[in-house]
């Protein structure tokens, strides 16, 4: 039997009507002597108020430099069963789908060798194993990797890409986003697994602009569906909105950020040259307003949390790509992006960190790309620019 | 050049840095490349095979690096 | 009993074989789709066919014990399909109409929290906090907790302007989506660490530790083989500490969390937006936290109040404006709002127009 700690302070998180992670933890601790040491380290965080983990190190499966994270208590003799209690990534799967048989096989597994305690998912969008000890990490990757799992990034290296759920389930997507979103994983699993670049590298696949993967706020190359042709309004359907209640001049006309529709309690109009494509109109009326014509995507660079020069979101690069299997072009730029990263990149340097550091002009010539409008929300305002041989032949 | 000669250069390579500076793989590669006169692929084949072989490992410290295993 | 054989660089299986003979079949082919309510939603293909979603709350931290329950009530319910959403929410996927209202009734006995979908409050994407991260000045998952505790009818029942996205982030590492939320918390220190010099001679990189800090603050102890810092360029981000951990930065009664407001992530109506400031700090009072509950609710009763139909609150607040966000919600302006960071000039008003 695993010890049992008082535990006063979580006790009282697991009232309310949101269902608690304390709760979570006993019943793993009732069986497992890590998850108990786990609950009896987190009581006293809760009295100390701060925490009791180390991390980095050198834990991990033979050959692999990702997967594993390495986390250690820094009271082990107080919490021996949580001296090493490691991460283990698995890299889930494209949009999040499974089976009640996979789920079990991995608890199964989990119980077995590890804390019983999971993450479904971690940020990054792993199915995240939490805490096991050094001795069971190649035990549960031969689990794993035998019934076809893998494990997920970690470190320097590209990260376990993630996307929306896409044309699995939603009528918005305008590019396929689990396949890309697989497409990805397979091509480069040697850079998910040997982290070789100066620091991680995220991807996310969003269907269209509403973005629901977060693409565009977390990720290192945002992947966002978008569109060049109409939208088909179906006026019948209009008019049901209409009926059901939806003030469209409200709701609609007047929060269009392009001032391209008008309504006159008839019709409505879209001035199609005008739409900037942001989704609002049409996730409101769904079942009126579709999108049409050319299908493909905005390539959208640099997105990141604060450190070192502040949170960034992702900027224009490739205002519109086609994104059809094998995505060759697709992942051409993505080799550039990543030797000019290679090339430049300091230990820990993101890569939309080095764009502002050689500047935007160097990024995109290294890798081919033409200057646009569609990349910048305005044009620079000092006169302090530079030329080139090249630019003064022109 | 044979495959285990670049082996052997790399293992050197990551000796010699041991204690003073942390290699990343791409430190590494470019490095052993230039010195040897190969592709950076065929460095990343013969690291590779020595971590594979438990000779190198990846550690964690703020950013990855390959490093020499510590004694057991 | 010997491990099986091991495999490297297979990835996850093929997504297909995971969805639901529906999903399959209307694959790339939907119509539309309808909420039926807070828990329910019903796609349609243009074949007709349909497929529920019934949407589940959960903490993210799941025992073994509840994925095989969830396990369980896939197989009875959505012929053991189910999924994830990118908020941990769990998704039933039901082929079969007649499943919705047994599975809804189930998950209610189980006392399990249903809803989330549409202008709701739905889980909060967090971080590891005290649970597991190294580098935690907060817990997450208890704040979380709290939050969605305080705004559970938000959640199942009662309808907002627009959805309400929360975020809460254990350090300002920021492993979520702190940084474009609606209303988020963010866990910070504010004071200068202080430094372990033996160990940092045996753990460090000098040069890398020079390089982690955002301010420059950072410069070389060459007598001691360490670094030192600049206690007016500190900025207490703890970056330092991550990469050399002697480097100490907690502090339990010095830390705590800030409240940021106003970011979103979708483009509908006007662009992405990073959250700004607008409570820089609460002290940390676990296990619940209620100072930060409190605030939190002060900032959505105002949104609430006046924000049109569709407005998420960073739209809303350009709106009025931010210093009448200030009044509305009392909350005192200080030095810590106004930004003396990499992007500082950009946030410094350069019109005449204003409201009092």
């Amino acid at each position: 039997m695993p010890k049992k700690y008082d535990t006063p302070l979580l006790d009282e998180l697991e009232k309310g009507p949101f269902p608690s992670f304390v709760t979570e933890i006993k019943k793993a601790a009732a069986r497992s002597d890590m998850a108990a040491d786990e609950l009896g380290q987190l009581e006293k965080s809760y009295r100390d108020k701060r925490g009791y983990w180390k991390h980095g190190g050198i834990v991990g499966v033979r050959g692999y430099g990702s997967g594993v994270i390495g986390r250690y208590s820094s009271l082990p003799d107080q919490f021996p069963n949580v001296a090493n209690f490691h991460t283990v990534r698995i890299n889930s799967t494209s949009g999040f789908f499974y089976t009640s048989q996979f789920l079990n096989e991995m608890c199964d597994i989990w119980d077995k060798y590890g804390s019983g305690l999971t993450n479904l998912h971690g940020s990054t969008g792993d199915l995240v194993l939490l805490g096991t000890d050094t001795a069971n990490l190649e035990a549960i990757f031969a689990e794993f990797s035998s019934r076809g799992w893998d494990l997920g990034g970690s470190g320097s290296a590209m990260r376990t890409p993630s996307c929306c759920v896409g044309p699995a389930r939603c009528e918005w997507s305008c590019i396929d986003t689990l396949d890309i979103n697989y497409a990805i994983t397979q091509e480069w699993q040697d850079e998910m697994h040997r982290p070789a670049f100066p620091y991680k590298f995220k991807f996310k696949t969003a269907g269209c602009a509403v973005d629901c993967i977060a693409s565009i706020a977390r990720a290192d190359c945002s992947i966002i569906g978008t569109w060049k042709g109409n939208i088909a309004v179906d006026q019948a359907e209009v008019a049901n909105y209409a009926k059901k209640g939806m003030n469209i001049t409200e709701e609609i006309v007047n929060m269009c950020p392009s001032k391209c529709m008008s309504y006159d309690g008839k019709e409505l109009k879209i001035t199609d040259a005008d739409c900037i494509r942001c989704m609002h109109c049409i996730a409101k009326m769904t079942k009126a307003l579709k999108p049409t014509g050319e299908k493909g995507a905005s390539i959208l660079v640099g997105s990141k949390a604060p450190f070192v020069i502040g949170a960034t979101l992702s900027w224009v690069i490739v205002p519109f790509i086609k994104m059809e299997p094998p995505y060759d072009e697709f992942k051409d730029l993505i080799r550039k992006m990543w030797e000019f990263w290679d090339e430049y990149g300091k230990n820990r340097e993101r890569i939309g960190e080095l764009i502002i550091r050689k500047g935007m002009r160097e990024f995109l010539e290294f890798i081919g790309v033409e200057p646009q409008p569609q990349q910048v929300k305005e044009p620079r305002r000092d006169p302090f620019f530079f030329w080139t041989e090249a630019d003064l032949q022109k | 050049m044979e495959k285990e000669e670049v082996k052997k250069k790399i293992y050197e390579l990551v000796e010699k840095s041991t204690g003073k500076k942390k290699l990343k793989s791409s430190d590494i590669q470019k490095t052993v490349s230039a010195d040897a006169g190969i592709s950076r692929d065929e460095v990343k084949d013969a690291l590779r095979d020595l971590v594979d072989e438990g000779k190198l490992i990846y550690t964690y410290f703020g950013g990855s690096f390959v490093e020499i295993p510590p004694q057991q | 009993m010997s491990a099986p054989q091991r495999k490297t660089d297979i990835g996850p299986p093929h997504y297909k074989q995971f969805l639901p003979p529906v999903m399959q079949k209307n694959y790339g082919d939907w119509k539309h789709h309808e909420i039926i309510n807070p828990g329910v939603m019903v796609h349609v293909g243009n074949s007709g066919d349909k497929i529920w979603t019934v949407r589940m709350q959960s903490p993210r931290l799941l025992s073994t014990d509840t994925i095989r329950d969830i396990a369980a009530l896939a197989e009875k319910y959505c012929g053991g399909h189910v999924r994830f959403t990118t908020r941990n929410n769990v998704e039933f996927l039901v082929s079969d109409e007649k499943n919705i209202e047994p599975l809804q009734k189930e998950l209610k006995d189980k006392k399990q929290m249903v809803g989330g979908i549409g202008p709701m409050i739905s889980n909060v994407v967090h971080t590891q906090g005290w649970v597991h991260c190294h580098s935690a000045a907060s817990d997450a998952s208890g704040l979380v907790k709290v939050i969605m505790d305080e705004f559970a009818d938000y959640c199942t029942t009662k309808t907002l302007p627009n959805k309400v996205r929360m975020a809460v982030a254990c350090c300002v590492n920021m492993c979520g989506a702190v940084h474009c939320s609606d209303i988020a918390v963010v866990a910070i220190h504010r004071k200068v660490p202080t430094i372990d010099h033996d160990k940092v001679k045996n753990m460090c990189e000098v040069p890398s530790t020079i390089a982690a800090c955002p301010t420059g603050a950072i410069s070389p102890e060459p007598s001691k083989k360490s670094v030192k810092i600049n206690a007016d360029k500190c900025m207490y981000c703890g970056n330092c500490f991550t990469v050399c951990p002697p480097i100490e930065i907690h502090d339990p009664e010095m830390d705590g969390v800030a409240i940021v407001v106003g970011g979103k992530v979708g483009n509908l109506r006007s662009n992405p937006k990073f959250s700004k400031l607008a409570i820089p700090f609460i002290k940390n009072n676990p296990p619940r936290w209620p100072e930060v509950t409190a605030a939190m609710k002060n900032i959505l009763d105002a949104y609430i109040a006046g924000a049109k139909k569709h407005e998420r609150v960073g739209e809303w607040i350009e709106r009025i404006g931010w210093e009448k966000f200030f009044k509305i919600t009392n909350l005192p302006f200080t030095f810590q709002h106004i930004d003396d960071f990499t992007i500082a000039r950009e946030t410094f008003r350069t019109a005449a127009t204003f409201k009092w």
